[in-house]
């Protein structure tokens, strides 16, 4: 009986291990927004990094999904610099349940810099 | 109008985490948008305005200002303890037409740019690119602002070009809150613009070859720079080999340069009678924690700009991750030992790979260095001739009194004629040291600690040396100003201070960087002839 429950762990934790993982798209040219006040410690010290933590439902016909860049005072430029996707065990499970109408939208992105 | 957000902190820091410093207030000023203001130099000077205005404000509040960009420096050089502006939002550039060139001037037109203080390395490049132009040089990364990057002495290793500021050719300083306090500085004997079109951001015109190069590595103390021009040059690409040579080859080239007659070459890169070319960039990187036989080198040959050459972006090395530096540097703080065994861990992640080519022109060579955690650099400059007796003297300090969590690195800068130039050898090999920060335990030293033996090892060894402004050392240490630059260049970098900004200003400008290492200093003899046109 324990080593079945040892294996399940196992493979839970196999599931939960490989379901996380972190993809970045930085764009080759141009500079980043800064972030002045250098809030951050991790690999976007230095850049004003906008996050988005939703859950969005996707329709079933279309299974598309468009989130608008604008200008704000985070994303000075309304012009993309780096987008960072992070897809969760959470985010899989809730997909899962769900049949794929919702989805866990968890995404940083910085803008470019604007300039003069 | 440009405007400006102010911000009431306590605490300031640099992008490697190497504070906090204490802070009262940060600005941040942001030019009016081209759609309200078309015109580059109305935007140019408008700012120009509000940059005075807040000198004024501070000034009659009766604290200190500096101004600062990406805030890369190691150390507290950009720090002010009162009021700190940050200018990453400022970055006009305004290419100089053959109209606004001096009449006696040997200058290109098509080489001359107008950048304004808050542009990064990056930036420039890019707008360069687009003129089918190219920086001379780099600090090997492209993150700095211009500004920043002149004011500490930025520099890469292409040991026939300089650092950055020796490819400045003016420099545009806002130095009070009054009327005639923005000036344009240049050489006498190397003017690059007209009166007309300098007249158009400044109020005074300054030619005088002992000023400028007084400014030129200012410290950020030479009141607020708000623009640079800079001689480019035709764009060009760079072939880069990484190998692994006999130490003693490497320690020769080290000391020699001599590239032609070196038993080391490489095939592609030699001339008719099979003498080794000389290289545009030549860096040495050495493990002290192990005894191998060789060392990886790194070299740079220039190539006239072709535009179809193969992909040089690999896939950018991913970070190391960010738990695993603090593990690291916790086993480090805690059981030293480990330190070699750790350095050579990381050794793939820090050192490049071996027999890799690439070409690529000077900006996509140097590209974004991503963030990698708190981190410090010790950064020696000696006569190159001295460069293995140096490598030697530190290296063994490092392995019998340390260790300490870092890797050694030996990159060449030819002669800057800035007063305080810390690349003041005919060729300087700036003897590097960098690595994670780590915090003092009963068995490992602090950085000051370590910082400070540097500079005993290398008095007692009567190797005469300067240190890199904008890294870490005991900057403190008695005398080390006058251990490293002559009287005469201290005084000269004084005077034109105080002659340039006046008592008041000399004072808002200042900050505890260089109190501390004794550059503040109310007795110096000012003479008005220091800051005229010649």
């Amino acid at each position: 009986m324990n080593s079945i429950l040892v294996r399940l762990g196992l493979i839970a934790s196999c599931f939960i291990f490989t379901s996380c993982y972190t993809v970045r798209l930085r764009s080759v040219n141009g500079t980043m927004q800064p972030d002045p006040l250098m809030s951050r410690d991790d690999y976007y010290r230095g850049m004003e990094v906008v996050e988005l933590d939703t859950v969005i439902k996707i329709n079933l016909t279309s299974k598309d999904f468009t989130y608008l860049i604008k200008e704000t005072d985070k994303c000075k430029s309304g012009k993309l610099h780096t987008i960072e996707f992070k897809n969760t065990f959470g985010g899989s499970l809730l997909s899962m349940v769900t049949f794929g109408r919702n989805r866990k939208m968890k995404i940083k992105y910085v803008c470019m810099n604007s300039t003069n | 109008m440009a405007t400006t957000k102010t911000h009431h902190l306590k605490e300031w820091n640099t992008l490697h985490r190497n504070g906090p410093f204490p802070l009262k207030t940060l600005y941040i000023t942001e030019l009016e948008g081209d759609g309200n203001m078309p015109i580059k130099l109305e935007r140019y000077n408008d700012v120009a305005k509000e940059i005075q205005r807040l000198i004024k404000e501070t000034h009659e509040a009766g604290y200190g200002f500096r101004a600062y960009g990406s805030a890369w420096s190691m150390n507290d050089i950009a720090h002010q303890r009162d009021r700190m502006h940050y200018n990453g939002f400022m970055n006009i550039h305004i290419p100089i037409a053959l109209d606004d060139l001096h009449p006696n001037t040997n200058f290109d037109a098509s080489n001359l740019f107008l950048f304004e203080c808050g542009t990064t390395i990056k930036r420039m490049s890019e707008v360069l690119s687009a003129h089918g132009k190219s920086l001379k040089t780099t600090g090997a990364s492209n993150g700095q602002t211009i500004a920043g990057c002149i004011s500490t002495g930025v520099h890469g290793s292409a040991f026939n070009v300089g650092a950055v500021q020796d490819y400045v050719v003016g420099i545009n300083l806002i130095i009070g809150p009054n009327p005639n306090d923005i000036v344009y500085l240049e050489r006498h004997t190397v003017p690059a613009l007209t009166d007309n079109f300098a007249s158009k951001i400044c109020d005074r015109i300054i030619r005088n070859d002992k000023l400028f190069n007084a400014a030129l590595v200012g410290l950020g103390s030479f009141g607020f720079i708000h623009g640079v021009v800079i001689e480019a040059e035709p764009r060009f690409l760079l072939k880069r080999y990484v190998k692994k040579i006999d130490k003693k080859i490497a320690l020769k080239l080290s000391d020699t340069l001599d590239f032609k007659n070196s038993s080391f070459k490489i095939p592609e890169e030699t001339d008719a009678q099979d003498f080794g070319n000389i290289p545009y960039h030549f860096k040495v990187f050495i493990n002290p924690y192990n005894n191998e036989a060789e060392y990886v080198v790194e070299l740079m040959y220039k190539k006239p700009y072709v535009s179809n050459y193969d992909d040089p972006f690999p896939i950018i090395k991913q970070s190391l991750y960010r738990d695993l530096i603090h593990l690291f540097t916790k086993m480090a703080e805690n059981f030293p030992k480990s330190i070699p065994w750790l350095v050579n861990q990381l050794k793939k992640s820090i050192l490049p790979k071996v027999d890799e080519e690439l070409i690529g022109t000077l900006p996509e060579i140097f590209w974004d260095a991503p963030y990698q955690g708190p981190a410090f650099a010790c950064s020696v400059g000696v006569d190159h001739i001295n460069a293995s007796k140096a490598l030697k003297l530190l290296a063994d300090l490092t392995t019998s009194e340390g260790p300490i969590p870092g890797i050694f690195a030996m990159r060449f800068v030819k002669q800057s004629k800035a007063t305080l130039a810390f690349t003041k050898f005919p060729v300087t090999c700036m003897l590097e040291i960098d690595g994670v920060l780590w915090e003092k335990t009963r068995k490992i030293m602090s950085l000051t600690e370590y910082s400070k033996r540097i500079i005993e090892v290398l008095k007692q060894n009567n190797i005469p040396f300067t240190l890199h402004w904008g890294k870490n050392s005991d900057w403190a240490f008695p005398g080390l100003l006058e251990t490293m630059y002559n009287e005469t260049k201290i005084n000269e970098w004084k005077a034109c201070r105080k002659a340039l900004l006046g008592e008041a200003m000399a004072t808002l400008f200042s900050n505890d960087f260089l109190k501390t290492i004794g550059l503040v200093d109310d007795e110096v003899f000012i003479d008005e002839d220091l800051i005229v046109s010649l």
